[in-house]
């Protein structure tokens, strides 16, 4: 089972509804899981516009959908499960707005990781990019992303999709990794992770996580810390600031590994399978950056509040 | 109601004056419990007094053919609590005299607590036997029940007259973790922050719990667990795809921060393990 992941380029409301509502009758047809996950103001028109399959399609608002880029791959991925053996034929309409440029970023990487996370799920995804208000910088993007674009009539295979390793690698290349001069340090010593936990903990309540998301943090640190002790090179240490909304912990050591561009993006099966750790820490936390090479291997965990 | 001043205390926590109750759930239970009581008294060549109800029973705790100056064992069969006490008081002033600096009384009331016209007489010598014990520098006294086969109102009077429970010694513990054995459920009690400096010692304790039961599940208190890794959840997961077949393991009691950390994580992540009890206050008593 393969996976067809096309992007739709339309112009305004009409535009929209006749190719997505297109695509779903086709989904309901061939008797697969027909799923519209759409913008709020696309929603309600949707709907109408489908009224007749009401009770065969699943529709869920992107406002609630795309949260947290990986969270949501975990939540398709949860949707794909569900209706197995029948297969989804989703209408996935990311949202692009309020996001910082980092957002933005993990947002367009999303939409190439699909490639990779359903490559054998045997669904059809349809991403509709609106022409008309959305962008030039995302609009550029979605040749890269996409292994097929759909422009009205025309459908054509793009000649710019980049495999999701070379986009990711690529995105990653115009981070910065500045550390502020005042961020707090915790040398890890011993493979006790306790005074790391207590560290992380004070600084995430006092910076006013919820407890379940400093929660979440200290077990996503626990994880990197856990994971520097067993393979990484002494010294080590944790790293912690605040940034406007967001605080940031980094777990260095001075190991030469690095990582692949997909490390933690591709879902283990279960707990038992490698790369369950990272892939949880992924989920844990709003956003992970990995870095590696001759200085050392840094993981920077962002939580805002 | 239970003594509002009583304390639950491991079992080789328990000291000169105390006056002790365990509520047994089965063998397993007696064996760890009463076993350690017996076993460290006589480590510590103090005097055990051994009670059974049965005349002659199986001693918990003991290895190999201890001396019958350290270790006394009296069938009280069907005579009474009244009898009983005679015969253990006569050990104790006995054992005082030949010089022991403890002493350690256990006794079996299952068959006197079996019996509610008995009960007046039971309670009248287990307040006498109170009297004993608490001014006393050398003894010490575990009285114990096997709660299957006691009516629960007779278990509620005696667990009433006890300021002390006993409980099982931890399987671990130090400052950050403490693994205590549970027999009903069976399973293990976690309490404190577990990471992976500590994934040895739940796993050995885990492992000594598969080892001893059935196929049936296996709960995990983590009511007082505030930390716990990625990796120990990767173990316990093992662990229930090892038991693929049996009965699940099964989460009571979770905090809801590590609720929340799983429910991040995906319960589907974890086969195998299963969300038990909810992590409220537990309305019935612990025996």
């Amino acid at each position: 089972m393969g996976l067809t992941h096309r992007a739709l380029l339309y112009d305004g409301r009409s535009d929209f509804l006749a190719a997505t509502g297109a695509f779903l009758r086709q989904a309901v047809e061939v008797g697969g899981a027909a799923v519209a996950v759409v913008r709020p103001d696309n929603l309600g028109p949707l709907r109408e516009e489908l009224a007749d399959h009401r009770d065969e399609i699943e529709f869920y608002d992107s406002a609630e959908f795309y949260r947290h880029p990986v969270r949501t791959l975990k939540a398709y991925l949860e949707l794909v499960d569900r209706v197995s053996p029948l297969r989804v034929h989703a209408v996935a309409e990311p949202v692009w707005d309020g996001h910082d440029a980092r957002q933005r970023l993990e947002w367009q990487r999303y939409e190439s990781l699909i490639n990779v996370v359903f490559a054998g799920s045997g669904a059809s995804s349809l991403c509709p990019y609106d022409r008309s208000t959305l962008p030039g910088d995302v609009l550029d993007q979605v040749r890269l992303t996409h292994p097929v674009v759909v422009d009205g009539a025309d459908e054509r295979p793009s000649d710019a999709y980049l495999d999701p390793a070379s986009y990711s690698a690529a995105q990653d290349l115009g981070r910065r990794h500045d550390r502020p001069a005042d961020a707090e340090y915790l040398p890890i010593e011993a493979d006790d992770l306790q005074p790391l936990r207590l560290f992380v903990a004070t600084r995430a309540n006092a910076h006013e996580l919820t407890p379940a998301a400093a929660q979440n943090l200290v077990t996503a640190a626990n994880e990197v810390a856990a994971n520097a002790l067993a393979h990484g090179t002494p010294p080590m240490g944790a790293w912690v600031w605040t940034s406007g909304d967001e605080i940031v912990c980094e777990i260095g050591d001075h190991g030469h590994w690095r990582p692949p561009p997909l490390t933690g993006f591709v879902p283990p099966r279960s707990a038992l399978d490698t790369g369950f750790g990272l892939w949880s820490v992924r989920l844990l936390v709003d956003l992970v950056e990995l870095r590696g090479g001759w200085g050392g291997t840094f993981v920077r965990l962002r939580v805002r509040r | 109601m239970e003594a509002f001043w009583s304390v639950r205390r491991p079992v080789s926590a328990l000291h000169a004056g105390d006056h002790a109750w365990l509520a047994c759930s089965g063998a397993e239970e007696h064996e760890h419990v009463v076993g350690a009581f017996v076993r460290d008294g006589l480590l510590a060549r103090e005097k055990v007094v051994y009670v059974a109800a049965e005349p002659e029973p199986r001693i918990p705790g003991v290895v190999g053919t201890p001396s019958p100056e350290l270790l006394t064992v009296l069938h009280a069969g069907h005579t009474g609590p009244r009898k009983a006490l005679d015969a253990v008081t006569a050990e104790v002033e006995a054992a005082e005299c030949a010089g022991f600096a403890g002493v350690r009384v256990t006794l079996d009331l299952t068959c006197a607590a079996r019996d509610p016209e008995l009960t007046r007489e039971l309670m009248a010598c287990d307040a006498a036997l109170d009297h004993l014990v608490r001014p006393s520098a050398a003894l010490s006294v575990l009285c114990r029940v096997d709660r299957r086969r006691v009516p629960p109102d007779a278990v509620d009077l005696l667990r009433a007259a006890h300021s002390v429970h006993a409980a099982p010694d931890p399987d671990f513990e130090d400052t950050v973790l403490r693994i205590v054995r549970t027999f009903d459920p069976r399973g293990l009690e976690l309490s404190g922050e577990l990471d992976a400096s500590r994934h040895t010692v739940l796993d050995q304790a885990l492992a000594t719990v598969l080892a001893h039961g059935d196929d049936g599940p296996v709960h995990l208190d983590l009511a007082e667990l505030r930390f716990i890794d990625l990796g120990a959840l990767n173990m316990l997961a093992e662990v229930a795809s090892r038991r693929a077949g049996r009965a699940p393991l099964v989460l009571d009691r979770m905090p809801s921060q590590l609720h929340e950390v799983i429910a991040t994580v995906g319960w589907n992540m974890l086969p195998g393990l299963e969300v038990g009890r909810a992590a409220v206050l537990d309305p019935v008593p612990r025996p």
